[in-house]
């Protein structure tokens, strides 16, 4: 995988300006957001290189990338760069040639806009349920208020009474909410799909889809990540890798 | 333009009928920033529309199929084509209609505009809480976080050396964000610009803009329905008619 490169840490040098031809991205492996951005330019065929940040030992130079030294961050050949992963998945389909994520039609573009609109409380409540079972702590509300949103986004499939959230084929949507559901398992709340059959049908045909597989997070990799982060051990960011 | 002064829908209301062609139709209320926004586009590019104002104190049954969250603007079009989100709409307007562009058709600068328009965010939420703040609360620390805002955004000014948030002409993230600015004065929240010099000399740019001046809601008028909308009143969507 592109991004399997250990991550630059406080006292490291920044990384040199990016190469024509290429565009880069600030990640870290295992954050959901940043899959979204890495998720498009698989999708699009997007030449691209990842620098991974360690997020709990953050770089000085990366504040010179994004204010608040969040992740993920595009960084282009001119100097640019575009954050906030909407933005820059939007930039990405923009900017480049090819396959378009986003529908061409203005209501139809507008319409998975207002999609993205429901999933807002979506990562929100993941990490809240995650960060609660790895404390321990009883999440029977919020495991509820999840399903709820789920029953919500049940509700639009039923409507469209289509495989995908943008209509027979994937799209942009579909990339935007996906990071989320392949971490339900991993994060232990897989059963919150307990009450969607159709949300259930669609994660099944996600997984079929080439770019989500081949950005697949391997499930024992992803654990040893979160053992070690919770664990507040700085190394969990580059667990898993080899080189 | 039809409707923008028309008295509100409230409960009870019949549903109004199909979209005419040629129009499209913004669900509305006159005192309403995030709708300015939709009527803002709306003028700027001189899209034939008729206004329908919802009494959001006293809202019509049949407004919910419009948009599930029962908040204005809504945009209808004569396909029966429902837009809700502020934001949204005014996309979906600039891209669905000819004329003058809005949004930059460069993908860097058109990231830009959405990136200061995240900046722009906390704004709302904080000119909320200090309208609804009680009355012994003096808001001096929400005018503090205030300023913090506004610092960002005139740092976004210094930067680009440019009057317009866009570049030298006036865009969408300008519209975007102009409706909490018009409020600061009858807001008493003018001194939150002062030490912002270059987001003063923008807002004066932006009153002399056509469809911003048009659009200007009268002081009076706003006081009125600010009062009445605090007190909950279903009188105060329609203040001044």
């Amino acid at each position: 995988m592109e991004d399997a490169t250990r991550t630059f840490g406080k006292g490291s040098c920044p990384p040199g300006p990016v190469p024509e031809g290429l565009i880069r991205v600030y990640s870290m492996r295992f954050c959901p957001f940043a899959h979204r951005t890495r998720l498009v330019l698989r999708a699009k065929g997007i030449r691209h290189e990842v620098i991974n940040i360690n997020l709990r030992n953050k770089p000085e130079w990366y504040y010179t990338k994004h204010p608040f030294g969040q992740i993920p961050v595009l960084e282009n050949s001119k100097c640019q760069l575009i954050y906030e992963s909407v933005i820059a998945c939007e930039y990405l389909d923009d900017a480049y040639p090819g396959r378009k994520l986003y529908p061409y039609d203005p209501y139809e573009r507008a319409r998975q806009k207002m999609l993205l609109e429901l999933f807002y409380k979506v990562p929100h409540l993941t990490k809240e349920c995650l960060v609660a079972i790895r404390c321990g702590r009883k999440c029977a509300d919020l495991k509820l208020a999840l399903r709820q949103e789920f029953c919500n986004l049940e509700e639009i499939l039923g409507y469209q009474n289509t495989v995908f959230f943008g209509g027979d084929c994937i799209s942009m949507i579909d990339y935007l909410f996906w990071p989320w559901f392949e971490r339900l398992d991993v994060y232990g709340i897989a059963d919150c799909l307990n009450h969607t059959p159709a949300l259930r049908l669609w994660t099944a045909a996600m997984k079929q889809d080439p770019t989500v597989c081949a950005l697949l997070i391997d499930r024992s990799i992803f654990l040893g990540f979160l053992n070690l982060y919770f664990q507040n051990n700085p190394d969990a960011f580059d667990y898993g890798l080899t080189c | 333009m039809s409707g923008g002064s028309a008295r509100s829908l409230a409960k009870g209301s019949a549903p109004p009928g199909p979209v005419p062609q040629g129009l499209i139709r913004v669900y509305s209320m006159r005192f309403c920033p995030f709708a300015q926004r939709t009527l803002l586009v709306l003028k700027a590019k001189g899209i034939g529309h008729e206004i329908i104002n919802i009494n959001l104190k006293n809202k019509p049954e049949w407004f919910f199929t419009k948009n599930p969250f029962g908040l204005v603007p809504v945009l209808e079009n004569s396909q029966g084509q429902l837009i809700y989100e502020s934001a949204i709409t005014c996309e979906y307007l600039d891209e669905a209609y000819p004329g003058k562009k809005l949004l930059p058709d460069d993908p860097y600068e058109k990231a830009c505009q959405k990136m200061v328009f995240e900046l722009f965010s906390k704004v709302p939420p904080l000119v909320t809480s200090f309208i609804r703040r009680q009355n012994n609360e003096d808001g001096s620390g929400l005018k503090e976080e205030l300023r913090k805002e506004f610092s960002k955004l005139e740092e976004v000014l210094t930067n680009k050396k440019t009057t317009f948030f866009g570049g030298n002409s006036l865009s969408m993230i300008d519209y975007l964000i102009w409706p909490w600015f018009e409020r600061l004065e009858v807001l008493e929240l003018n001194e939150c610009v002062d030490h912002t010099p270059k987001l003063k000399l923008w807002m004066a740019a932006m009153r002399e803009d056509p469809a911003v001046s048009s659009l200007l809601i009268e002081t009076k008028a706003f006081r009125g329905f600010l009062d009445l909308y605090l007190q909950n009143s279903p009188e105060a969507c329609d203040y001044g008619l």
